[in-house]
C-alpha cells in the first residue's frame, strides 16, 4: 500500500488503547498517529478504560488481552455492544484469546506499522 | 414333545438299557479290567456283582446278595458336607425307588483304614425284556485328584482376582458376548460407579464419549470392536462420563482372550487414565503460554525503546532493526507451537518469504518437504533467511515486478540442503563490504551449526547454498 493511503486510514478516528505496558503504549500512540489518528487516548487496566468509555465511544479501540493478570474481554463487550472497532494484541496469539473472541481480529506482539495497519483494516471492514 | 414322539423315544432306550443289562451280566474281562468301579444290585437292591475297581475304591470285597452290602453301601459313606449316608440315601437306592437315573453325585466313603475317597457316583435303572425294572449299575469313580485341582485352579483364579483388584489401572473383564465379569476398584474409581455384573456390557462406564466429544454406543466401543473382530486394540483416547457429569480421559487397552484352543472365551479391558497426563500437559503448555507471552512484551518493548531512542522515524536503519526482530519473534512462535522442541523448515521459509507483507507473494517458489529443526537451527536458519528475503526485497529480485526467488530444500542423509536462487532482478554486482547477512550467513552457518554456506553474486542474481547437519535425536 502507498504511504499516503495508510495515512488516511484513521483520519478523524478516535482511538482508545488499552495496554498496560508503557512502553508498548508508547510505540502504539507513535504508529496510530503515524496511520493519521485524530485522538488517541489511553488506559491501562480495565476499570480505567470502561471509565473513558463512559466519557465517550471511540470509533476504533487495540486491546492488549493480558492487563498484569487482569483480562481485557469486559472492554471488548462493551465496545461490542456499542458496535465499535477493535483488536486484540497478545503475547500469545490466537490460542490466548477465550473461544468467545476468536474469531475477532487479533496481532501477535511485537507488530511493525503494516501489521497493525493490516489489522485495523480487517477491523474497520469487517463489521 | 407329543405323547406317539414320547412313546417312540422310549422304545431305543429301553433297547439300550437291556443291551447294557446283557453287557454287564455277561463275564466279559472288558468290565473287569475297566479303570472306574461298577456294580450291579437285582430290584431288591441286593449286590449282584462288582469288578475289580470297584473293590479297590471301596477298599474291601464285600459278600453278594446280603443286607450288608445292599445298595453297594460296602463302606461308610458321608455326603459333602461330611454327613453320614443311611443305605436308604445312596444313589442305588434312589435309581431302584424311582428307575430314573442319578448323575453325577459326588460323596466321600471311608474306608476301615480311615483313609476317605472323594467319588463321583452314577447309576442307572435296568430293565428286562419286559420292560420292567430288574435292578441297577452303579459306577464310581475317584475324583480325588480332579477335586485338587480344582481347588487349584480355584486358588490360582483367587490370586489373579486378588492381584487384579490390587492393581492401580482400571480393568475389567467380559465373556465372548462382552457381559462384565469383573471390574476392580480402579475401574469403579474411573468410572464414578459399580456397574451390576450380569447386566452390563461391553464397558461399565456410565457413559462414552470420543475425545471429541461425540457420544458413543456402548456397543460400539473399543472393547465392542476388539471382541467382534477377535484382535487386541489400543486407543484412540476417549471420554468416561460419571453420573454426577464429570469426565475422565482415558486411553482403551481391550484385548481378547483365548483358550488353548484357540477359541476366544472373554476378553480384558485396561483403562489408562489420563486426566493426570493431561493436567501436567496442561501446566507445560501454560508455563511456555507465559514464557511466550513475556518473552513477546519483551520484543515489543525493546522494539519501542529503540524507537523511542532513535527516533529515526522510519528510515532504513531503523527498519531493518524492526524487521529483524519481528523475524526473531516469527521463528519464536514457531517453536512455541512445538513446545521449544523443533520447528519445521517449510513453515519457517514460509513465514519469511510469504507471510511478511501478509498475502502470499507470487514472485516466490518454495519446494521442500517439512523438515524438523532443533530450535537452535531453527533460529538460525530463519534469521538467515530473513537476511535473503531482506536483501532481495531492496536491491534483488524482489525490488522488480519481474523477480523471481526460488526457494528449494530437501534433505540426504541427514543433511539439510538448501538453495536460494534470485532471478529476473537488476543485474547484481558483488558489494564492496561485507554485509550484516553476509556475516550472519558465515558465522551462524559455518561456525555455530557446522555446516557450509555459499553466497554467490552472479550477474543474473544472487545464488545461495547451505549444507545444515540436522544433529539425530
Amino acid at each position: 500500500m502507498s504511504q499516503d493511503s495508510s495515512k488516511r486510514l484513521l483520519e478523524g478516528h478516535s482511538v482508545l488503547v488499552v495496554e498496560d505496558e508503557a512502553i508498548i503504549s508508547f510505540l502504539l500512540e507513535d504508529m496510530l498517529a503515524e496511520l493519521g489518528a485524530a485522538q488517541v487516548r489511553h488506559a491501562a487496566s480495565v476499570a480505567a478504560a470502561i471509565a473513558l468509555l463512559d466519557e465517550r465511544m471511540p470509533d476504533l479501540a487495540v486491546l492488549d488481552v493480558n492487563l498484569g493478570g487482569e483480562r481485557v474481554y469486559p472492554v471488548a463487550e462493551r465496545l461490542e455492544t456499542a458496535g465499535a472497532a477493535f483488536i486484540f494484541t497478545t503475547g500469545y496469539g490466537r490460542s490466548g484469546l477465550e473461544p468467545r473472541w476468536q474469531t475477532r481480529t487479533v496481532i501477535q506482539k511485537p507488530f511493525n506499522i503494516e501489521g497493525l495497519t493490516r489489522a485495523l483494516q480487517s477491523a474497520l471492514t469487517g463489521r | 414333545m407329543s405323547k406317539a414322539a414320547e412313546s417312540r423315544a422310549e422304545e431305543p432306550a429301553v433297547a439300550a438299557s437291556v443291551a447294557l443289562e446283557r453287557l454287564i451280566r455277561s463275564p466279559a474281562a472288558l468290565v473287569e479290567n475297566l479303570p472306574i468301579g461298577i456294580y450291579t444290585c437285582d430290584r431288591d437292591g441286593m449286590l449282584a456283582q462288582y469288578n475289580r475297581c470297584a473293590a479297590e475304591l471301596w477298599g474291601s470285597t464285600p459278600v453278594l446278595g446280603v443286607a450288608e452290602s445292599r445298595y453297594g453301601a460296602v463302606v461308610r459313606t458321608l455326603d459333602m458336607n461330611g454327613n453320614p449316608l443311611a443305605p436308604e440315601d445312596l444313589p442305588m437306592a434312589e435309581v431302584i425307588r424311582t428307575a430314573r437315573p442319578v448323575r453325577d453325585r459326588e460323596l466321600v466313603v471311608e474306608r476301615t483304614s480311615g483313609q476317605r475317597l472323594t467319588l463321583l457316583a452314577n447309576a442307572d435303572p435296568l430293565f428286562d425284556e419286559q420292560g420292567k425294572l430288574s435292578g441297577g449299575v452303579g459306577c464310581i469313580r475317584d475324583i480325588g485328584k480332579l477335586k485338587t485341582m480344582q481347588r487349584r485352579v480355584g486358588e490360582a483364579r483367587h490370586v489373579g482376582r486378588y492381584v487384579m483388584e490390587a492393581l492401580p489401572i482400571a480393568l475389567y473383564t467380559t465373556n465372548a458376548e462382552g457381559k462384565l465379569l469383573f471390574f476392580n476398584k480402579a475401574a469403579a474409581k474411573l468410572w464414578g460407579r459399580r456397574p451390576e455384573l450380569g447386566s452390563a456390557y461391553w464397558c461399565g462406564s456410565h457413559k462414552i464419549l470420543l475425545a471429541n466429544g461425540t457420544p458413543v454406543a456402548h456397543d460400539q466401543c473399543l472393547m465392542a470392536v476388539a471382541l467382534r473382530e477377535k484382535r487386541a486394540l489400543v486407543g484412540p483416547e476417549a471420554i468416561a462420563e460419571r453420573p454426577d457429569g464429570t469426565r475422565v480421559p482415558f486411553l482403551p487397552h481391550p484385548t481378547p482372550v483365548f483358550d488353548s484352543e484357540g477359541e476366544m472365551i472373554g476378553g480384558v479391558n485396561m483403562l489408562i487414565d489420563l486426566s493426570e497426563q493431561k493436567r501436567a500437559s496442561a501446566q507445560q503448555r501454560s508455563l511456555i503460554d507465559e514464557l511466550n507471552h513475556r518473552v513477546k512484551n519483551t520484543l515489543a518493548t525493546i522494539q519501542s525503546l529503540a524507537a523511542q531512542t532513535l527516533r529515526v522515524s522510519r528510515d532504513a536503519g531503523d527498519r531493518d532493526f524492526e524487521s529483524r526482530l519481528l523475524a526473531l519473534s516469527r521463528v519464536h512462535d514457531q517453536l512455541t507451537h512445538r513446545n521449544w522442541e523443533w520447528a519445521d523448515f517449510a513453515l519457517i521459509a514460509n513465514d519469511t518469504l510469504m507471510e511478511r507483507s501478509g498475502a502470499a507473494d507470487a514472485r516466490v517458489c518454495l519446494d521442500g518437504p517439512t523438515v524438523p529443526l532443533n530450535a537452535r537451527t531453527a533460529l538460525a536458519v530463519a534469521m538467515v533467511l530473513h537476511e535473503l528475503a531482506a536483501n532481495a526485497e531492496r536491491h534483488g529480485a524482489l525490488s522488480t515486478a519481474e523477480g523471481r526467488v526460488t526457494l528449494s530444500w530437501n534433505v540426504r542423509s541427514n543433511r539439510l540442503f538448501v538453495d536460494w536462487r534470485e532471478e529476473g532482478g537488476p543485474p547484481v554486482t558483488a558489494p564492496t563490504r561485507l554485509g550484516f547477512g553476509a556475516r550472519l550467513l558465515e558465522r551462524s552457518i559455518a561456525q555455530e551449526l557446522g555446516g557450509t554456506p555459499r553466497l554467490e553474486f552472479a550477474p543474473g542474481g544472487v545464488h545461495c547454498t547451505m549444507e545444515i547437519p540436522l544433529p539425530e535425536e
